[in-house]
């Protein structure tokens, strides 16, 4: 039998096919970074076993502060609240990621879920990336520093944003996928939206 | 319309991202077996209304999902600071005390 | 022609650059630059409608958005705008404008008719005549079809909105001079900046002023010097035509920016919003709303060609245009000076009629200079004129403003414009609790400049009573010292814009209705607010009727409604309600300003929400395989989920009816992932499920599942689903679909804030699994073929057993449990896998017919098993107990679950409560409507005792006759086996006329020993 077909969540709206070149044409680029591996952390940082612990299956120290993130290779580790972290990661390396954090975590106050089908990450970027997503959230996306993850409102759904470079990512859920991309090309409307070819958003 | 700081989150952040969760620091009784339907129907439903200082809970629904305590005048809005439940629970404290 | 257009250099429109226009579907001509009212009055148009009440012919009275009177219908079919003020339309080729009010004509006005009999219908008149109801009911159409304005579009809004939010540190409102000061001692000190003014450029009454120098310069120039520096700052922000409308809590203010609404339809670019919503978050406000000309209150005051006199002004210096020939202006004040002088110096014969006995002696003689015909001690006690104003009729006053016997000279005119002293905007600084103070020496209510500091809310100029362009210059210069320090920032220490060579003034006279020497609501009518008709003889009346707070006396004469918020009517009407109350005007004090400042379109409001962007519409991963066979759609909250699956021309009933009977007798299949589910984790998790759940869960073991009942703290059932324990320590649960969201947030708030000690975590998992329920007696040998790695068979997995393996050679967990009453495996896998596993599930069943099925069919198979779906069978009112569900309590767990302790409350624990059953019609084939009501008996008499209601009806294709649920008081005494009668049994569901005789029996209508799932 072949290999089981998988489906982002926004496979249904065709975005590859859109997909061009990042030039002067357009103010805002989306870009969907599918079928990646998100897996959700729980845990408690008063426990210096659990820090300890997932740190080292990480590779990365669990970001501690509210609102950081911190990185390993390809696998980045964000704070949601201050017992819940996202981790994200190259799907190849979900597997050992679930592996290394079982077993490193074992007898520790804790929950590991592959939450894999569950989200999916948009990267914005664009001379007008900012301003669209003025449109879309109450945050103050201005001062949202690099480095930096909040968990704020989209529309009338709600998301995970952080600067990642010159653009944005968008981590949000399956479920609502759909919306979100409607919504954010509607506000990008006036600034000119495209879609990005994947090799030309740059992946981090 | 108010901007609502999350001692979970660090920042002040949008009332859009909260919930509302009422009254603060309402107590579950501890053996609901134990007492009558009027003190029972007291903590089901008797509420503070205050014209002035108001502690209640606010969720961080978008953001953190941690619930926490406020203080808010209800007559002009004004919010004196927000706290974990813990924290909120002894600056409470410390007040009915004072 | 009375009104003209002059030649005047510097007024502020584009002779080079002319438009045509239509008002009425007669063409006409104007300038780039002009508003539609600006317009009109060059074309020598005065009268543009009828009173709302009277009838009584109105023209243009202001400048801005005070305009009570020149209410348009813009443009015509989907793009038609109602009751636009055409004082703030701004022209261009091709405009389309027309009147809302004068029926057949502007000149034969029907309700004018009414108007003749003015004083037969005074405040209140309609509460008073038609007070018995039938009368009521009979002539409120009448009156509701003459009342009103423009029409509303019948067409869909072609036009887009959208909303930005914004977070500045300083955000100005107005861009008259103080406020584009403020921007600038702002932006200077390098601070994030945002200026909004309503009008199509800044300037506010600068662009009126020409004839005065600011720091040297005149005041265009400096106008354009600022604007510059402004728009050369990075952290400054300028947006023209953008209204503040509303001022929040915490300095929350929210804009509207029209983008699109000055350019012809067909210019406009229709991929770009026509209007956007700006929500500023600002951390100081610096309000700089200014102030409005207050007219004065006098008989027949509301002829067409009767304005403010800074109207006139404006319409002179901005848009060159002349209202009139021969002009009074009638003042208690100085401001109306220089606009006399400046309408003098353009030719217009100027008669300035001022109240006051003493005059100012710079002004007068700078009046008397420009050859204006001055006379002091008088006022205007009515107005001649048919459809616009002629001539008015003088009355001597004295020092104290009373009317003096005698005769006064009668002045022929064509056009008035009138002043009693400047009205500050204090819309804004009121919305979320500010109060303005009255101030006695400036006759208006003010914002004090600091009253609000402790919030960061400054007012600077006229609003905050400096009424003089130096005095407000160099009191916004002050201010902004205060207002950088709260940065920790200091101004430049030079004073660049402080001189001016504006003359000083001297006091104005307390003066808001000039007496006309009658006892009130003897004389002639005199307006105080134009668009509701109210006159002061009305709120005389009010008073007299005892109305006594101003918030009363505004309610019951209309004072201050309508689309101009009586921004030029609501102090005349406080101070003469306050004489007529014998109070000072502070004891009577202000109505309360709301938001909107000024009318916002819905389409602003809704924005972005709207079309397919309206609310979040969430789809499972398996939709496309949905769509592809052709699904009709329902929403379920927020989702959209296969309703029913037609096939060639099969209708709903016709579908639902195939689906059913595959489901029962072969093999269907269901897509459930939009139930949801959360990942529970810790050592804690059975005490917490024993917590939240009614019924126990100590020895679930892995790999088994179970059903519960979630119950609020009245005891009510507010949830449902299966949890399945995964490991000791680790449980899977379900909710229903639409409750997800809300058990989550209630089982965080319990532990949070309740059992912190519990050691659990909660995830929610709801999007990461796709669920696929295949259902039926051949649904074993279906997925059988996809997964060859759980055992199947009956004694290996059983009903409510749950086994993790590989379905289509995907991870999957599966779940024998189900909804139908049928043998039934719900598939769960990564929701990444979800659309490949549907259609490896539908190939494997392709040789039994396996039949996709929707939420219909899915509701007709639970009915006919009674199984509750909570929310339809439920609505937060009904225990377990009620539901006949005892067997999902546990009374013997150590701790009180919740809910438990209420189910002893006195009413909970009552006899003859409401209750579920089941029920059958007489005729099988009378399918009940949902929310029929439960009577006992055909013979109606009001009151009719209601015993409950219908809460799910179905034509149930397997029992081949049709099902009811509904809740009965006391239905479950009433529920009767078959043969045994007595009579309680046989009730009356009834609705929309229709009674239909029905039995109550067991809600389970099919397989009542529940065999077939067990097989």
């Amino acid at each position: 039998m072949s290999e089981p077909l998988m489906q982002s969540p926004l496979h249904d709206l065709g975005l590859a096919a859109r997909a061009r070149a990042i030039d002067d044409s357009a103010g805002t680029w989306a870009c969907e970074r599918p079928l990646a591996a998100f897996i959700s952390l729980r845990g408690h940082v008063s426990d210096a076993a659990f820090v300890a612990a997932v740190s080292k299956a990480l590779g990365t120290a669990l970001p501690v502060k509210p609102c950081t993130t911190s990185e390993a290779a390809q696998t980045k580790v964000l704070w949601l609240s201050p017992d819940e972290w996202m981790i994200v990661a190259p799907r190849a390396e979900k597997a050992r990621l679930l592996a290394a954090l079982g077993a490193s975590l074992k007898g520790i106050r804790s929950q590991v879920i592959d939450n894999s089908g569950g989200y999916t990450q948009v990267v914005l970027t664009g001379g007008y990336a900012t301003d669209v997503l003025a449109h879309t959230t109450v945050y103050d996306v201005h001062a949202l520093e690099p480095g930096r993850v909040v968990g704020t409102t989209f529309g009338k759904a709600s998301l995970y944003l952080r600067r990642d470079g010159d653009g944005y990512v968008l981590l949000f859920r399956r479920s609502f996928a759909d919306y979100i991309l409607r919504y954010l090309e509607r506000a990008a409307g006036p600034y000119g939206f495209a879609v990005a070819s994947a090799e030309t958003t740059g992946t981090s | 319309m108010f901007l609502i700081h999350c001692p979970h989150c660090g920042e002040a952040r949008e009332e859009e991202e909260f919930s509302y969760g009422g009254e603060a620091f309402i107590a579950r009784p501890g053996k609901p077996a134990e007492i009558g339907d009027e003190a029972w129907g007291d903590y089901l439903f008797m509420r503070k209304n205050p014209k002035g200082w108001h502690w209640e809970m606010w969720g961080h629904a978008t953001g953190c999902r941690k619930w926490f305590v406020v203080k808010r005048h209800t007559a002009n809005h004004t919010i004196a600071g927000s706290w974990t439940l813990t924290e909120g629970r002894k600056v409470y404290d410390a007040e009915a005390t004072s | 022609m009375t009104s003209h257009r002059i030649d005047l250099p510097c007024a502020r429109i584009d002779r080079s650059q002319p438009l045509s226009f239509t008002f009425d579907g007669i063409r006409l001509a104007g300038f780039v630059g002009d508003t539609l009212a600006s317009a009109l009055l060059a074309n020598g148009w005065r009268m543009l409608g009828r009173s709302f009440k009277y009838g009584r012919p109105r023209g243009i009275v202001g400048s801005g958005p005070e305009e009570p009177n020149a209410l348009v219908q813009v443009e015509a079919g989907a793009n038609t705008i109602p009751n636009l003020k055409a004082t703030q339309v701004e022209l261009y080729d091709g405009l389309v404008a027309r009147r809302t009010t004068g029926w057949p004509s502007l000149r034969a006005d029907l309700k004018s008719l009414g108007g003749r009999f003015g004083r037969f219908m005074p405040a209140g008149f309609y509460y008073k005549t038609f007070k018995p109801e039938f009368a009521w009911r009979r002539i409120e159409p009448l009156i509701r079809n003459a009342a009103g304005y423009g029409a509303t579009p019948l067409d869909a809004d072609p036009d887009l909105y959208d909303h930005q939010h914004h977070h500045a540190q300083v955000l100005v409102v107005g861009g008259g001079a103080a406020g584009l000061a403020a921007a600038l001692a702002a932006g200077r000190a390098g601070l994030d900046v945002i200026l909004v003014d309503e009008s199509s450029e800044p300037g506010g009454w600068l662009l009126s002023m020409p004839n005065v120098a600011i720091a040297g310069k005149p005041s265009g120039e400096w106008l354009s010097d600022i604007l510059a520096e402004l728009a050369s700052l990075p952290n400054v922000r300028v947006m023209p035509r953008t209204s503040a409308f509303a001022l929040h809590d915490l300095n929350l203010v929210q804009a509207v920016e029209q983008l699109q609404d000055h350019l012809a339809p067909a210019a406009r670019d229709s991929t770009k919003p026509r209007q956007r919503l700006h929500r500023i978050r600002a951390g100081r406000i610096v309000l700089a709303t200014g102030a409005i000309d207050r007219p004065l209150v006098f008989g027949q005051n509301d002829r067409p060609g009767i304005m403010t006199a800074s109207a006139l002004t404006t319409y002179l210096n901005r848009y060159a245009v002349a209202v009139g020939n021969r002009v009074v202006i009638l003042t208690s004040n100085d401001y109306a000076y220089q606009g006399a002088c400046d309408l003098a110096k353009a030719g217009v014969r100027v008669t300035l009629v001022d109240t006051r006995t003493a005059l100012d002696l710079a002004w007068e003689r700078k009046a008397r200079g420009a050859g204006i015909d001055v006379r002091a001690g008088y006022g205007i006690s009515r107005t001649h004129g048919s459809h616009a104003i002629d001539g008015v009729q003088l009355i001597k006053l004295d020092a104290a403003g009373n009317a003096v016997p005698g005769r006064a000279p009668y002045l022929d005119c064509d056009a008035v414009g009138s002043s009693g002293g400047l009205s500050p905007t204090v819309h804004l600084y009121c919305h979320d609790g500010g109060r303005p103070q009255w101030d006695e020496s400036r006759l208006a209510f003010i914002a004090p400049a600091t009253g609000r500091a402790r919030s960061g809310i400054f007012c600077v100029g006229a609003l905050a009573g400096e009424f003089g362009l130096s005095g407000a210059l160099e009191q916004t210069w002050i201010i902004m010292d205060e207002v950088l320090a709260t940065f920790g920032k200091e101004q430049a220490r030079e004073r660049t814009h402080a001189t001016t060579t504006e003359m000083t003034t001297s006091p104005a006279q307390r003066i808001f209705r000039v007496p006309d020497g009658k006892r009130e609501g003897h004389g002639k009518k005199a307006f105080v607010d134009f668009q509701n008709d109210v006159a002061t003889s009305d709120i005389h009346l009010a008073v007299r009727e005892n109305y006594r707070s101003i918030e009363h006396i505004k309610r019951y004469t209309a004072l201050g409604f309508g689309t101009d918020q009586g921004k030029l009517s609501n102090v005349n009407g406080f101070a003469i309600a306050a004489d007529a109350l014998g109070k000072s005007i502070p004891e009577v004090g202000t109505t309360t300003y709301r938001p909107a400042y000024s009318p916002v379109t819905f389409g602003t409001l809704a924005g972005p929400h709207a079309g397919n962007t309206f609310d979040p519409r969430r789809y499972t991963a398996m939709h496309a395989c949905h769509a592809k066979r052709g699904a009709a759609f329902e929403p379920v909250g927020q989702w959209l989920r296969p309703w029913y699956f037609p096939q060639g021309s099969e209708d709903m009933h016709a579908a639902v009816k195939r689906e059913c009977l595959a489901a029962r007798r072969g093999v269907a299949i269901m897509d459930a992932s939009t139930l949801g589910k959360i990942d529970l984790k810790g050592k804690d998790v059975r005490e917490l499920l024993n917590r939240v759940y009614a019924n126990a869960w100590t020895s679930l073991a892995p790999g088994k599942c179970r059903y519960g009942l979630m119950l609020d703290e009245n005891g009510m059932v507010m949830d449902d689903g299966v949890t399945a324990c995964i490991a000791d320590d680790h449980f899977h649960m379900t909710t229903t679909t639409g409750g997800a969201a809300r058990v989550l947030s209630w089982l965080e708030k319990w532990h949070q804030t309740e059992w912190p000690d519990l050691d659990v975590f909660m995830t929610s998992v709801t999007d990461h699994w796709a669920t696929a329920a295949v259902v039926g007696p051949k649904s074993r040998e279906v997925l059988a073929k996809v997964c060859k790695d759980i055992d199947l068979s009956p004694a290996a997995f059983k009903f409510m057993d749950w086994r993790e393996g590989t379905v289509a050679d995907v991870p999957a967990r599966v779940f024998r449990i189900s909804f139908s009453g049928e043998l039934a495996f719900e598939v769960n896998v990564e929701a990444t896998y979800g659309a490949h596993v549907w259609e490896a599930l539908m190939e494997a069943g392709a040789e039994h017919g396996i039949t996709p099925y929707g939420t219909e069919t899915m509701h007709v198979l639970r009915a006919e098993k009674g199984f509750i779906i909570v929310g339809q069978d439920t609505d937060g009112s009904l225990t377990p107990y009620d539901l006949d569900m005892a067997w999902a309590v546990s009374l013997k767990k150590a701790y009180s679950f919740l809910g438990q302790r209420s189910l002893t409350r006195e009413d909970t624990a009552r006899k003859g409560r409401k209750q579920l059953v089941g029920l059958l019609t007489e005729q099988p084939d009378v399918v009940l409507r949902e929310g029929a009501q439960i009577i006992e008996s055909t013979d109606i008499k009001h009151p009719m005792p209601m015993l409950g209601h219908v809460t799910s009806s179905y034509m149930s294709p397997e029992l081949g006759r049709s099902i009811a649920l509904a809740v009965v008081a006391d239905g479950i005494a009433r529920r009767s086996p078959e043969g045994v009668k007595d009579g309680r049994d046989v009730l009356y569901a009834w609705a929309r006329g229709d009674a239909h005789r029905v039995r109550v029996v067991s809600p389970v209508f099919l397989d009542p020993k529940g065999e077939r799932q067990n097989v």
